[in-house]
């Protein structure tokens, strides 16, 4: 799929730039974006799936923190696509070695470096594919995402340690070991670090308007778009999805439990004073987009119920199926003034698929947790 | 310090190996690891080898590899939005018209080689002809 220079008939490599002054140049920039990713991926992951220690820890400002993490979680997976394949390549000549394995030694570090490549390869392919929600393999993504996340980690630090030598020889044009390349390399070196580059601008700038709205007119390669969506926001679910379907107004009443328990008619929820939240909601695929909301605030909700100010809350939802029907929410989040049960969304009552006729939106959480179709409120 | 950064590394591995096989499905997931490799070694780098052959001698080769690079990463970012089977229940997933938005992208990635290219070979014209020496 990529162009390459010419790679005279393996295993001879007569092309050039196959030195690790070139790999250490794009191997310092993989190491980057891997780097946020993986440390953008444990944010997420701990904000989706916090021990119980943690929950009431969790911060909920910056009200846009989740948006920009896991923005740049996927951006970055998606920026390391072209930089893999051009580190990957830097070493060609070492892949199509002969013979294949010359001692335990080697056979060792093979091993280590395969372990690194599948690891690497592994995780842009999985992540990728879950961002349209395409699941061909028959284990569960979250945990194993998260599982080789770590392995990736570690494999790549035991290789910067291993590589550190020819790192340091080759890091800067006046590192020692630089000159004694072919002088003859250097323009051909840097064009070829001009046409990463420019293939990294061009995945990332036809892909990041799905989360960074600015750009959005270039998004023509995401699988979400800030435009496309019931009252022009993108959905995860679907009322039908979720097994919902529209639910009927006069039928409708939240729980509150607590030390004082209530229940509340849509009629008296419209009632209670209303507060208005312009947050985003995020998604852990990476889109996002922000959005005016309007509704109770969750302090109100849980004071009338005589919650103490630093309980937690559980979140009931009416929907059928689904791992995130039951939410809870720490006590930084559930006593945020943002923190709505909202019922409007830039001024028009919640359609179905947004959760009509009320939902939670918290500043600075994942998408899933944004329960909708709230029906119950539990003081923790 | 080399030593500690590379017990490091083999300790995170250690954690992430553990957690891939306290998965029930741990097979799966080194079958799948290991088609990685595989998908790599075995359909892209073959690829890139055999484009590197075919191109690697044309007169701006600089450019037409910084062009194919480009044109190779849209196309493979695009592959699941465009492979995906099945319609989605959810008309806010995959809304765009991908063809187009990859033909487009594919353009302009032409477009904008074609322009430096050209750029290229008139100003080395003008190079040639202000250079008394190449005369």
């Amino acid at each position: 799929m990529k162009p390459r220079l010419p790679a005279v008939r393996p295993p001879v490599f007569k092309g050039r730039l196959h030195d690790a002054r070139t790999a250490t140049s794009i191997g310092r920039l993989l190491g980057v974006a891997i780097a946020i990713c993986f440390g953008t991926g444990l944010i997420s992951h701990y904000l989706q799936h916090p021990p119980g220690w943690l929950a009431d820890y969790l911060p909920s400002r910056p009200s846009w923190g989740y948006r920009l993490t896991q923005g740049l979680h996927v951006a970055s997976g998606i920026a390391a696509i072209p930089l893999l394949l051009a580190k990957l390549w830097t070493v060609y000549p070492r892949l199509f070695a002969w013979p294949p394995v010359r001692s335990v030694r080697h056979a060792l570090e093979r091993l280590s470096v395969a372990v690194l490549v599948a690891g690497a390869v592994f995780e842009l392919l999985t992540g990728l594919l879950n961002t349209v929600q395409w699941y061909p393999w028959p284990f569960s993504f979250v945990p194993v995402h998260f599982a080789v996340a770590w392995l990736l980690a570690g494999a790549l630090t035991l290789h910067v340690a291993v590589k550190y030598p020819d790192i340091k020889e080759h890091w800067s044009r006046k590192s020692p070991g630089t000159p004694a390349l072919p002088a003859a390399d250097g323009p051909d070196r840097r064009s070829f670090l001009t046409g990463v580059t420019a293939a990294v601008g061009a995945v990332t700038l036809t892909t990041v308007g799905q989360s960074f709205t600015p750009l959005k007119t270039f998004d023509v390669l995401a699988p979400r778009h800030p435009d496309h969506g019931p009252q022009s926001l993108p959905v995860n679910k679907t009322a039908a999805a979720a097994g919902v379907g529209q639910v009927d107004p006069a039928a409708y009443l939240l729980t509150v439990d607590g030390p004082r328990p209530y229940t509340l008619t849509l009629a008296e929820l419209s009632a209670i004073t209303q507060h208005a939240s312009v947050l985003p909601i995020a998604c852990v695929e990476g889109w996002s987009k922000s959005a005016r909301w309007t509704g109770v605030r969750m302090t109100d909700l849980l004071r009338r119920a005589g919650a103490p100010p630093d309980a937690r809350v559980r979140v009931t939802s009416l929907e059928k199926y689904g791992s995130y029907r039951v939410m809870e929410m720490g006590r930084e989040y559930a006593h945020d003034p943002l923190t709505l049960l909202a019922l409007t969304l830039n001024g028009q009552p919640l359609t179905p698929d947004h959760g009509y006729p009320a939902r939670i939106i918290a500043p600075n959480r994942p998408g899933v947790l944004q329960t909708k179709w709230v029906t119950r409120l539990e003081v923790l | 310090m080399r030593t500690v950064v590379g017990a490091a590394g083999l300790a995170l591995m250690a954690f992430g190996a553990l957690m891939v096989w306290d998965q029930s499905t741990h097979w799966d997931v080194l079958i799948w690891l290991a088609g990685a490799v595989v998908l790599h070694d075995g359909v892209i780098a073959p690829l890139v080898v055999g484009v590197g052959f075919l191109v690697g001698g044309l007169k701006y080769r600089g450019l037409v590899r910084g062009a194919l690079l480009a044109a190779g990463c849209l196309t493979l970012v695009a592959l699941p939005v465009l492979l995906r089977p099945l319609p989605t229940a959810n008309s806010s997933v995959l809304p765009l018209d991908y063809v187009r938005g990859l033909l487009i992208s594919l353009a302009a990635v032409a477009v904008l080689a074609v322009l430096l290219g050209a750029g290229r070979w008139a100003w080395g014209r003008v190079g040639r002809a202000d250079d008394p020496e190449s005369r």
